[in-house]
């Protein structure tokens, strides 16, 4: 087995059953997590920000930085691998809050929202999710089977 | 000997903070500094000259030949660089000593330092503030330096701390409080006193979960390092232990009407600049 990181701002696709993708410490950022579990591709997403609108500079150099440029380029990698999009298994986690009731600090909430809107938009469902609250997770999927394990800073692990 | 005592005299037991370091920085803070002078304070520390080097002949720099003298490599890093690997190449023997409590995440608390010291000068940056760069650097990266003391005193509270904080009322700095009768930010304050460091920089340290406890003339700087701190949280460079169990403080952001899209903003900027410090610093991203 290998362990394969996927950073902040950073998305990797595999479709090497050895491999585990992992991406730690999600604070307000998203993990999304695909697998095919027909062809046995998957992959993930760790992105910050809602849309690239502020800076479009940036988004060209590093799209997984952001929501609206991050999920199609993910989608996209995986369907180059052989994925079919009528296949997908979708979950996601992260999205958390610090402790502010004026909700000065909903970049994670702004984060969930937009990915709600573009699923929307595209008729795909999420089958599995754990967003919110004010811990920290990390986000592990076995690409042999698509499993996802998260690991939840005050809770341990738990399948998702 | 009450846990508070036993505390005061690990804190008097701390090792100073390293004397080549705040001689180097004095000396930096003239902007008409001799090289040969600050060359003949570093030279002293041969653990600190051969970071300089190292740090020059990185990759990052990508220099077309190899730096082998101090000097040279005074010149070619300039004070603000200097000023950093300093404090830095500092702290981070700090943070990374190893002992047990809260220290399992050792790793975790120095990239928590440096990513609440990139964010504290993006904010002043970004937002013009009047605040010297270096010491916003300083007090960002040390102001969780309470946790490094306080950690080898809490294995035994540990469980307390972290129930009070699972409820969800509580953060993790409340927690400790509540638990201990004291916090780590209120424990940094004091090691930073003996540290003799300017005022500013205490009070930073002592209040950054309490803000607003800051005397008037020193309240921005605390300011600034209770929002670094706060974002920092929020995008997972946590502490590990205490998850996002922080409370936010947005007062500065108030004053300076700082709205959504202008955070958005600033944690890319963030983002960006900790992508260098990073490699710089040799910090994987894991
Ligand atoms: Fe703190
Ligand atoms: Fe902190």
């Amino acid at each position: 087995m290998s362990l394969v990181t996927v950073g902040i701002a950073d998305l990797k696709v595999s479709n090497n059953p050895e491999d585990t993708l992992v991406t730690y410490s999600l604070g307000s950022c998203i993990g999304l997590a695909v697998y095919d579990p027909v062809a046995k591709i998957g992959g993930m997403l760790h992105y910050m920000l809602p849309d690239s609108s502020i800076n479009q500079e940036k988004a060209e150099k590093n799209p997984a930085m952001f929501a609206n440029k991050g999920i199609p380029l993910l989608f996209k990698q995986c369907y180059s691998l052989g994925a079919d999009k009528k296949r997908m298994i979708i979950k996601v986690a992260g999205g958390s809050q610090i402790m502010d009731d004026a909700g000065t600090f909903n970049i994670g909430k702004r984060n969930y929202a937009i990915l709600r809107k573009m699923f929307w938009k595209n008729n795909v469902m999420i089958d599995g999710e754990d967003i919110g609250g004010n811990c920290n997770r990390t986000m592990y999927m076995q690409i042999d089977d698509g499993k996802i394990n998260l690991k939840i800073s005050k809770k341990g692990m738990v399948e998702l | 000997m009450s846990l508070m005592e036993e505390i005061i005299a690990a804190v008097d037991e701390m090792p100073p903070f390293p004397q080549v370091v705040q001689r180097a920085m004095q000396e930096l803070a003239d902007p008409a500094y001799e090289v040969s002078g600050l060359v003949d304070i570093l030279k002293v520390d041969q653990a600190v000259t051969a970071n300089i080097l190292k740090l020059c002949n990185s990759a990052y720099f990508g220099l077309p030949r190899k730096v082998s003298s101090l000097k040279e490599a005074v010149v070619y890093l300039g004070a603000d660089q200097l000023r950093q690997l300093l404090v830095s190449g500092a702290a981070s023997k700090i943070y990374e000593k190893p002992n047990e409590g809260y220290a399992v995440f050792a790793d975790e608390l120095w990239r928590h330092a440096l990513a609440t010291a990139v964010m504290a000068q993006v904010l002043r940056r970004h937002l013009r503030l009047k605040l010297d760069d270096n010491m916003v650097f300083t007090a960002a990266l040390l102001h969780d330096v309470g946790k490094v003391v306080l950690s080898a005193f809490v294995i035994d509270k540990y469980r307390a701390i972290e129930s009070l904080v699972e409820g969800g009322e509580c953060s993790f700095q409340e927690a400790e409080k509540e638990v201990l009768g004291f916090d780590h930010a209120e424990i940094g304050g004091k090691i930073a006193e003996k540290w003799e460091f300017p005022p500013e920089i205490i009070a930073a340290i002592a209040f950054h979960h309490e803000p607003s406890r800051a005397s008037k003339e020193l309240r921005l700087l605390t300011e600034v390092v209770a929002l670094a701190n706060n974002l920092a949280v929020m995008v997972g460079y946590g502490t590990g232990v205490d998850g996002l169990a922080c409370r936010g403080h947005d007062l500065l952001l108030k004053k300076l009407n700082i709205v959504e899209k202008d955070l958005e903003g600033i944690v890319l900027l963030f983002q960006i600049e900790m992508e260098k410090t990073c490699d710089i610093a040799g910090l994987g991203e894991s």
